[in-house]
């Protein structure tokens, strides 16, 4: 038995402040998921955006290293070792070490991550930097980050407006030669490429040849993971061999355990989640009592149980539907104005959109299901 | 009174019901029995608390029934099962005190609900079935209108345009013009009487309206829970077919 006339939509629409306030709190819940589930994640891809544009399949750092601002020196010599392989295409080093950055414009210290990369092969792919790393060369030159927070000063307004960019980074004197997309988060504001001369030249105490990072490209249509065990076993205990995935693992397992994070906005997208399950399951509820003595009616006539579970479950359907567009729309728009401001990867992925509408119906269902309960107190024999 | 005739629609007998347990319990029917034929007006009345209802809800399949034997529209109500009371119950065309029609659908739309049980039915032919009854009832020209914007008379018509329309095999009413006055009444009961002498479909209505007594066939009287009269009504299926009706010649006219 199922309804030829639309029987749950004008049930619906006959009421349009309850319908208005019944979408208004799906939507309300459909942008909270949104923004708790994409800072969540935004928060988590900041950490890793270093460690995704590795050039390569493998990386390999000290065996004791456990985060970017926990890393250990090892020996360029092990990295080289693996130029001899046949499997390997390349492999490329990276020196990193937080710097002290000196305000230009205020002259405020701040600490800002450096890294020291190759300059005659890609070894980070960041959008665009192939046209730097000539001028890279330089003696006290260096990149930097565009998406790093303010607090380092307009570096960003002062290259846009073509000045010069001079400062001090460790107390040397350093001239910008371009910018390049890497990204603030947990515990970095900003980040520095430098060449490996400049990079020694800026943290004297560091030796040529102790790096922190190691890329091993392979030639195409190797296996990663047999390369990678075929490595760790080449190198020894010194080192770990790691894919790009692992790399980036590691370090959120750190800033999963050491910060609150995932426990904040796992606890937020609940609450959107109850928000919109309460909101529904009132308005539901209210106007299964409300029909009560109809429903009795239909019941006396032959309806069947099953038929008016359908007409309330289809206004749940209905509302999810029409609460998780115009929400979906709103969370856009923030998650576009929180980008330019936080300079934080927010994106409305597919896949969490999917996982959203899943959540939205689910919470019309599970408050449709509990409005209906309240269906079995309408008994037909009271009707006469 | 024949309780063994195979043809009856209603047909019981040694019917005893009461509410609640133990000490307080209390009965409401005593050794009932009763027949109705098909195509048979039967008024049933009786003061306040004497049983009709609960007469009533029994044969309609919404209370189990206790004692005795029971059988309506060949379905034997003892120990019947949920789902062969609601199959009885959707041949059954149930015209209740109050209306309840559904507030947020127009009259054409409450009536063409019914037919949501009968799938076999089209869309297109439930429609036209519905606006021809609607139109018998008098409500051709406020077929689209909300009920909401109906009077109490317009929305009693609507309900028995919703009762009918799904070709019944009986009808059970209660007290369907208690709530109006009595010219509404009066048409409600002759609109009844029409429409079911024309299909052929008896009807049990329970009633304490005495301006309407003349309709039936057959006026079965309740007095604390038995049945102490039944007399001949002034109107019978036999002598005088669609009596009551002058007054409406389109309702004889069309068929639905």
């Amino acid at each position: 038995m199922s309804q030829r006339i639309p029987l749950s939509w004008l049930q619906l629409k006959h009421e349009k402040m309850k319908l208005f306030a019944a979408v208004a709190g799906v939507m309300v819940s459909v942008v909270l998921m949104w923004m708790q589930l994409g800072l969540m994640k935004a928060l988590f891809a900041s950490a890793v955006v270093f460690h995704g544009s590795m050039n390569g399949e493998l990386v390999i750092v000290h065996s004791q290293y456990e985060h970017l601002l926990h890393s250990k020196v090892f020996s360029s010599r092990l990295l080289y070792r693996l130029r001899g392989s046949p499997d390997v295409k390349d492999v490329y080093s990276v020196y990193l070490a937080p710097g002290e950055w000196k305000n230009p414009w205020n002259g405020e210290m701040r600490s800002i991550q450096c890294y020291g990369i190759e300059t005659d092969s890609v070894s980070l792919k960041l959008p665009g930097i192939e046209q730097h790393l000539k001028q890279l060369r330089n003696t006290d030159v260096f990149l930097y980050d565009r998406m790093a927070r303010p607090r380092f000063g307009d570096v960003v307004g002062a290259v846009e407006r073509r000045e010069p960019v001079e400062l001090e980074l460790n107390r040397r004197r350093m001239s910008l030669t371009g910018v390049v997309d890497l990204g603030a988060s947990f515990g970095v504001d900003g980040n520095v490429l430098v060449s490996h001369a400049n990079f020694l030249r800026l943290f004297p105490e560091r030796k040529s040849g102790e790096i922190d990072v190691g890329v091993v490209k392979l030639r195409p249509g190797i296996s990663v993971v047999s390369a990678q065990k075929q490595f760790q076993r080449v190198l020894g205990k010194e080192v770990q061999v790691l894919t790009v995935e692992q790399f980036k693992e590691l370090e959120l397992i750190y800033w999963r355990s050491a910060t609150p994070i995932g426990i904040i906005f796992t606890a937020g997208t609940v609450v959107g989640f109850f928000i919109g399950f309460i909101v529904v399951y009132q308005i539901l509820y209210t106007d299964v009592t409300n029909h009560l003595p109809q429903y009795a009616t239909m019941k006396a006539m032959g309806f069947s149980d099953g038929y008016l579970y359908q007409l309330v479950l289809g206004q749940s359907v209905q509302l999810a539907t029409m609460g998780f567009i115009p929400g979906s729309l709103i969370a856009a728009a923030m998650y576009a104005g929180l980008r330019k401001v936080t300079q934080l990867p927010l994106y409305m992925e597919p896949m969490r959109g999917v996982f959203l509408i899943f959540a939205t119906i689910l919470m019309c269902t599970f408050s449709g299901m509990l409005a209906v309960r309240k269906l079995r107190s309408a008994d037909p024999a009271d009707v006469f | 009174m024949k309780t063994d005739d195979a043809n009856a629609v209603i047909n019981g007998a040694g019917i005893n019901f009461s509410f609640g347990q133990g000490e307080l319990r209390k009965q409401i029917l005593f050794d009932v029995e009763l027949a109705i034929q098909p195509g048979e007006i039967v008024l049933l009345t009786g003061p306040s608390g004497s049983g009709k209802t609960t007469l009533l809800t029994l044969i309609a399949g919404l209370r189990k029934l206790q004692e005795g034997r029971l059988d309506v529209l060949g379905h034997s109500l003892h120990n019947a099962s949920q789902t062969d009371l609601l199959q009885l119950r959707r041949k059954i065309g149930f015209i209740f005190q109050a209306h309840n029609l559904l507030p947020y659908l127009t009259a054409l739309q409450n009536v063409q609900v019914m037919f949501d049980l009968q799938p076999g039915v089209t869309i297109e032919e439930g429609r036209e079935r519905a606006t021809r009854i609607l139109q018998q009832v008098g409500l051709g020209e406020r077929m689209n209108y909300h009920v909401s914007r109906l009077s109490g008379g317009q929305k009693q018509r609507v309900a028995i345009a919703r009762a009918l329309v799904g070709r019944p095999e009986l009808v059970l009413a209660d007290e369907p013009t208690a709530a109006l006055d009595g010219t509404s009444g009066r048409e409600i009961v002759n609109l009844l009487q029409g429409l079911a002498r024309e299909q052929k479909r008896p009807i049990l209505m329970v009633t304490h309206d005495v301006r309407v007594l003349d309709i039936a066939d057959r006026i079965i009287e309740m007095q604390d829970g038995h049945l102490t009269a039944s007399s001949r009504g002034s109107s019978s299926a036999e002598n005088h077919p669609a009596k009551g009706v002058q007054n409406e010649p389109d309702i004889a006219a069309v068929t639905f």
